[in-house]
């Protein structure tokens, strides 16, 4: 049985690329009326082109604040003169409908054209992290109002990030999103310290840079030193601050995961993967180019959107041979494997026993995403579901192993901003267990019981993002 | 886009539109607010001249959640409902009021449907959503030993706030109707505060409407339907609605866990059917719905004949369609706009839907 131990060595040189520790906050704003970028705690500003006056990107960099001007693919190259000309560090690029080798060439172009300025491409496609239950949407008048599941629903930007990093692993994916300010008092007042917060949290665990468009009334009362605005955005920057936390030099994180996702196509596998992330099994993205035996150690299951070429199929039937789980999501073809009949079909679904392991082939796309990760978690079984969290039905947690000191860390997401225990139970023996959040500060000492290779803990009260340190038994080899 | 077609298939209540139009949606602002509780998103839209006033009293209905949450939870060893199921063994505890009226009406619901809604099935759901989580799928001995501790018969409530389980292995679980009794709380609450137009929503599957929306007699909710083909709706105005289904089989065939269990064999119910009730309380639609999806639509039409102000309708996946009930009413429209049924004392309505 291919019992890949989660925490093992996840590959060198493989397809886990170990990422810089942690993205940044980058605040977008309508005017220069801002405090100094120290006071603040973000350093990065961004603003849409055209600004209007030249002059208030000047201010803002006296201000103490890194510069950056949006632009779109009709004027990219009008902006970056610009930017140039003001001082401005960089241009972040909202390719729009362009594709992505498109883009790249564009960003490629205007990058030789402007060697000093940075160029930041931004992922298309962010939300506004939030827990529902319901859309309230206010469109001409009209209040509609649906239920996707009478369980919590979260809006959250793993799959975008996972994605953006297996086909640009060389940078820190960007995104952004609009706040929904469609009920009155949201619309008046803005989003409060708590929404600030998770979107913070969020990127911070999921290793991704975020633009926050920042609340007009907010920046007008911070810059007018008014209490109320400086109270919430305190309360903001202990989450920006416990983000900077982890920036120590050279340290690396790799994501932890045992299950693999291969495609090609966003679109397709998307509901797929949200919903995986939301189910907290530990997944990365793979290119069907990645598809190599060995950049697929430490995984025990492959989820398969994207049609396998003919070697792609021989490396999928070896992995099921050493005891890997392989699925196929509405995949047809002549495969290795068919040489044998099914251990088991009905119409939506065909098993195949393979090696020590097996394949199975769902003929349908992913049409209900619950059901979907349910079963993706029925086919791995309790033994290789190497993180579980109960009664946290709006937490996700995300896994990484730090380098080069070796420690795994656990970030953990409430979209439910209220205080929720969150029990975890992990694979793998550890030494010390230590829990970080921004209102507590580093560390409370977490006590763990020990069942069956498992470690089992609980968060007492975790609020919206915290950080849990896990020392190994034993000194592992650096990777 | 098949995606968005299938995922409204699964919606337990799928779209209300509330059309605010001219005057009124300039004038009247609406609040929206929401909350985690008991496994769920508790919310509220609100339509009211003030704004922060509306917004307080939701505040305070949504606090009213996280109160019974932290009284009725079963997750929280540290709850009331937890507590009594600790050491109400052979032995009467004191209980709190709200917890002690929640058991009494489940006690109710039990009677009137002969045991096949029960909250004392909470041993025998635990065994089978441990199997939907990837748990192995539960031997006929864990079921033999977690049916034995099932048993309304077996719950004494003694007047004005105590209560004695004569079993040695009982434990309650309220999931079925305390989402319900939670709503209703929240409607006292937003109606002592002022609040004259509201919507509340438990998660989807338990919904209730006070007033009406500007300028509509009522706010219209368009329910479950798992054939696609129906559009059955209600429009709610003091009232409540819930539907109820079992979990959504797996693609991999084999034994399909869910979460709705039958007391009497302590295996999961096996419906082609999805469930949903009118009534005048979200306590009664919320216990309504999961006891008339255990009792099938034959017994379940029997069971209401009785009851005032309580209407249902079962859809299946092939569209054939059961409605029942009086003093409310439950509108459909099948394959063309202009055919509407509707249920009433006397109208019920067992068809076969067009095939296409």
């Amino acid at each position: 049985m291919r019992l890949g131990e989660f925490f093992s060595a996840l590959l060198l040189g493989g397809v886990l690329v170990a990422q810089p520790a942690s993205g940044k906050v980058f605040l977008k704003v309508s005017q220069a009326e801002l405090p100094p970028a120290r006071a603040m705690g973000v350093s990065d500003l961004v603003f849409v082109w055209p600004v209007g006056n030249d002059s208030l990107l000047n201010k803002a960099s006296a201000l103490g604040y890194r510069v950056f001007l949006e632009a779109t693919p009709g004027d990219l190259s009008v902006v970056a003169d610009a930017a140039e000309k003001t001082n401005a560090v960089g241009v972040i690029f909202d390719a729009g409908n362009l594709d992505s080798s498109a883009s790249e060439e564009v960003l490629r172009s205007a990058q030789s054209a402007h060697a000093k300025l940075s160029f930041l491409l931004l992922n298309p496609g962010g939300k506004e992290p939030q827990m529902k239950a319901r859309l309230v949407v206010d469109r001409d008048g009209i209040l509609q109002v649906s239920s996707p599941t009478s369980q919590p629903w979260v809006d959250s930007n793993l799959a975008l990030v996972r994605f953006a990093r297996a086909f640009r692993p060389e940078a820190i994916p960007l995104y952004s999103f609009h706040w929904n300010l469609s009920d009155a008092l949201r619309k008046k007042l803005g989003p409060t310290a708590e929404d600030y917060s998770l979107a913070i949290s969020e990127a911070d665990a999921f290793r991704a840079d975020v633009i926050l468009d920042l609340h007009e009334g907010l920046q007008k009362g911070l810059a007018h030193n008014e209490a109320e605005a400086w109270a919430l955005w305190n309360n903001v920057k202990r989450y920006v601050a416990l983000q900077r936390g982890e920036s120590a030099p050279g340290m690396l994180s790799m994501p932890l995961a045992n299950t693999g996702i291969v495609t090609n196509n966003y679109r397709v596998s998307y509901e797929g993967i949200n919903m995986m992330a939301r189910h907290n099994i530990p997944f990365v993205v793979l290119r069907p180019a990645d598809l190599e035996a060995k950049r697929l150690d430490g995984l025990d299951m492959l989820v398969v959107f994207s049609a396998p070429s003919i070697a792609a199929c021989r490396v999928l039937d070896d992995f099921a041979k050493q005891g890997g789980i392989v699925v196929l999501v509405n995949l047809r073809g002549d495969f290795p494997w068919h040489s044998s009949e099914p251990i088991r079909r009905n119409v939506q679904s065909a098993v195949y026993s393979v090696g020590t392991g097996q394949i199975v082939e769902f003929a349908e796309p992913v049409i209900d995403p619950e059901v979907f990760s349910r079963d993706m978690r029925r086919l791995m079984g309790v033994q290789r579901s190497s993180l579980s969290l109960w009664n946290s039905l709006t937490t996700i947690a995300v896994p990484y192993r730090e380098k080069p000191v070796g420690e795994t860390i656990l970030n953990l997401v409430n979209y439910a901003l209220e205080p929720e225990p969150v029990q975890v139970q992990i694979n793998g023996h550890f030494s010390s267990i230590l829990y970080e959040s921004p209102e507590g500060g580093c560390c409370q000492s977490i006590t763990p019981i020990e069942r069956d290779g498992f470690t089992e803990f609980v968060i007492p009260a975790l609020i919206i993002g915290g950080r849990v340190h896990l020392k190994p038994t034993v000194a592992r080899p650096q990777l | 886009m098949r995606w968005n077609r299938m995922l409204l298939a699964l919606l337990l209540v799928v779209i209300i539109g509330i059309p605010v139009v001219g005057i009124s949606a300039q004038t009247i602002p609406f609040v929206h607010k929401k909350r985690y509780a008991m496994g769920t998103v508790y919310e509220v839209v609100a339509y009211d001249t003030e704004v922060a006033r509306a917004s307080a009293v939701i505040d305070k209905a949504l606090d009213e959640v996280v109160r019974l949450d932290a009284m009725m939870s079963n997750y929280k060893p540290e709850s009331d409902l937890s507590r009594m199921n600790r050491t109400a063994h052979f032995h009467s505890v004191q209980i709190p009021a709200d917890l002690y009226k929640v058991i009494q009406e489940s006690l109710r619901y039990s009677h009137l449907s002969d045991g096949e809604f029960d909250v004392s099935v909470g041993p025998v759901v635990d065994l089978w959503k441990a199997a939907m989580q990837g748990g192995p799928t539960p031997t006929v001995e864990d079921e033999a030993r977690a049916r034995a501790c099932v048993g309304y018969k077996k719950i004494e409530l003694i007047p004005p706030d105590r209560v004695e389980f004569h079993s040695p292995c009982m434990r309650l679980d309220l999931g079925s109707i305390g989402k319900g009794y939670a709503v209703d709380r929240m409607a006292e609450i937003l109606r002592a505060g002022g609040v004259e137009r509201a919507y509340l929503n438990a998660g989807g599957s338990t919904m209730y409407g006070i007033g009406t929306p500007p300028e509509h007699a009522g706010w219209t909710v368009h329910l479950r339907d798992p054939s696609n083909r129906l559009d059955p709706q209600v429009v709610l105005t003091e009232n409540s609605v819930s539907t109820s289904e079992q979990t959504a089989p797996s693609a991999l065939g084999g034994d399909a866990p869910g979460h709705i269990v039958v007391p009497a064999s302590g295996k999961p119910l096996r419906t082609r059917y999805a469930v949903s009730v009118v009534a005048k309380s979200a306590t009664a639609s919320d216990a309504l719905s999961t006891t008339l999806l255990l009792l099938g639509p034959e017994k379940g039409e029997a069971m209401i004949k009785g009851l005032p102000d309580v209407a249902a309708i079962w859809i299946s996946r092939d569209g054939e369609k059961t409605i029942a009930g009086r003093g409310l009413h439950i509108f459909l429209k099948a394959d063309s706009p202009s055919i509407v049924e509707e249920s009433n004392v006397e109208n019920k309505a067992v068809t076969k839907p067009k095939q296409n």
